[in-house]
C-alpha cells in the first residue's frame, strides 16, 4: 500500500474530474531532474517506447510515491504502466502543435487511462509548453472538429517547475505552443491503465465529504467536493453544456466510490 | 493590375458560448491572407481582441457563416466547444 499522504483528498477528486487535469511537483532527490535532463540532451534519436531503456532514471520519477499515490487515487491500487511511452523534445525554432487527443475518444464514465506528463527542467512560456483545455476531457468531438480553434478561453499553458508531473484525463484536449527559446524543451508522457472497477474510493476519502449542502454564495469557490463538482465550469460553457458535463462527471464520481461496482 | 493592390479575405473564426452573437467567445482564430501564415497556440497570456462576435462585427467584420444548429442534438452528449461564426474582412494587405 502505498503512504496514504500521497493519495489525493475528496476536493482533488473533485477538480480532476471538473479539470481534467492534476499537477504534481515531485520531491525528486537531489540532481535527478538534472540528470535526466542532461542524458534527454545528449540522445541522437527518439528510441520512442524504449525511452525508459535509454534513460533508466525515469522510472525513479514513474515510481516516486507521490505519482504512485495520484495514480492510485484516480486509477486504483492495480493500475499498470503502459508500455508506450513517448519523448518529446521540442526543438528551438520549432512550431506548435495544434488541439487533438492521442487516440479516439474514451467517451464514458470509466476513468479508466490517464497521460503522465514529466518535466525535467523548468518550462517558461517560450520553450513551447504544452497546453491543455480544463474541462474539455468529457467533450466528443474528435481532434479535426479542433481544427479551428486556435486560443481557447480559459486554455492553461504547463509553464511548471522542473520535477513537475502533470497528470491528464486521456481525453483532455492539449496542443504545445512554439519553442522560441535556445533550448529544448523536454517533456516524457507516460500512459497508465486502469485494470479493475473500484469497489471502494482509492483515495483519501472522508464520507462526510458527501453531506455537505450546495452553497450558492460560494459555487465552486467553496472547497469541499460536492460544490466543486456541481458548480464548477473552468471555461465559463453554456448552461446546456454545463448540466451535461455535471452529470457526466457525477456518474463518473459515482463510479469512483463504488457504486457501479455494489449495484 | 498589381495583386498587391487587390483586396483579400482576413478570416476570423469566434467560437462564442452560445449562438447569440452577443454571448462571451470561448475560442478565436485570426487567418492572414498572406503566403505562409500559420496559426499559434500562444504559450503564455494571450490577449483577447473580442469579447464577443458583436464586439468583432462593431470593429468592421463581417459574419460570412453563422453556427448550423440543425445538427442532430443530445442532451447527454457534450461535443465541440462553442458555436462557430465565422468572419471577414475585404481588405487590401500591404
Amino acid at each position: 500500500m502505498n503512504d496514504a499522504k500521497y493519495l489525493l483528498s475528496d476536493v482533488d477528486m473533485a477538480r480532476f474530474l471538473v479539470n481534467g487535469y492534476h499537477v504534481v511537483e515531485l520531491a525528486l532527490p537531489d540532481g535527478l531532474n538534472e540528470q535526466i535532463a542532461e542524458e534527454l540532451d545528449a540522445l541522437t534519436a527518439n528510441p520512442g517506447d524504449a525511452i525508459t531503456e535509454s534513460v533508466p532514471a525515469l522510472w525513479r520519477v514513474v515510481e516516486h510515491p507521490q505519482v504512485r499515490g495520484a495514480l492510485i487515487s484516480i486509477l486504483g491500487e492495480d493500475y499498470t504502466v503502459n508500455s508506450h511511452r513517448h519523448w518529446h523534445c521540442k526543438l528551438p525554432g520549432s512550431g506548435d502543435m495544434q488541439w487533438h487527443q492521442d487516440g479516439t475518444n474514451n467517451r464514458g464514465t470509466t476513468i479508466d487511462r490517464l497521460l503522465g506528463l514529466y518535466y525535467p527542467h523548468t518550462i517558461t512560456a517560450d520553450m513551447g509548453p504544452t497546453v491543455i483545455v480544463p474541462g474539455t476531457q468529457f467533450r466528443n468531438a474528435p481532434t479535426d472538429r479542433m481544427a479551428t480553434y486556435t486560443n481557447i478561453r480559459g486554455q492553461v499553458p504547463l509553464t511548471v517547475r522542473a520535477g513537475t508531473f502533470a497528470i491528464t484525463h486521456y481525453d483532455l484536449w492539449h496542443g504545445t505552443a512554439s519553442n522560441r527559446s535556445g533550448v529544448k524543451r523536454h517533456m516524457i508522457k507516460f500512459l497508465f491503465n486502469r485494470t479493475r472497477e473500484n469497489e471502494a474510493p482509492s483515495w483519501n476519502h472522508d464520507p462526510e465529504a458527501l453531506n455537505r449542502a450546495r452553497d450558492w454564495g460560494a459555487r465552486d469557490k467553496a472547497q469541499d467536493a460536492v460544490n466543486v463538482l456541481a458548480f464548477g465550469n473552468p471555461l465559463g460553457v453554456s448552461q446546456s453544456d454545463h448540466y451535461k458535463e455535471r452529470t457526466i462527471r457525477q456518474a463518473c464520481w459515482q463510479e469512483l466510490l463504488g457504486q457501479r461496482a455494489a449495484n | 493590375m498589381d495583386d498587391q493592390a487587390q483586396p483579400r479575405q482576413r478570416l476570423l473564426y469566434l467560437h462564442a458560448r452560445t449562438p447569440s452573437v452577443f454571448s462571451d467567445v470561448l475560442g478565436y482564430t485570426l487567418i492572414e491572407p498572406v503566403k505562409g501564415f500559420t496559426v499559434e497556440i500562444s504559450g503564455g497570456e494571450f490577449e483577447w481582441p473580442y469579447v464577443s462576435v458583436h464586439d468583432a462585427v462593431v470593429d468592421g467584420w463581417q459574419i460570412v457563416q453563422f453556427p448550423h444548429l440543425q445538427s442532430p442534438f443530445s442532451d447527454t452528449e457534450l461535443d465541440i466547444l462553442g458555436y462557430e461564426f465565422i468572419l471577414q474582412k475585404m481588405e487590401v494587405i500591404p
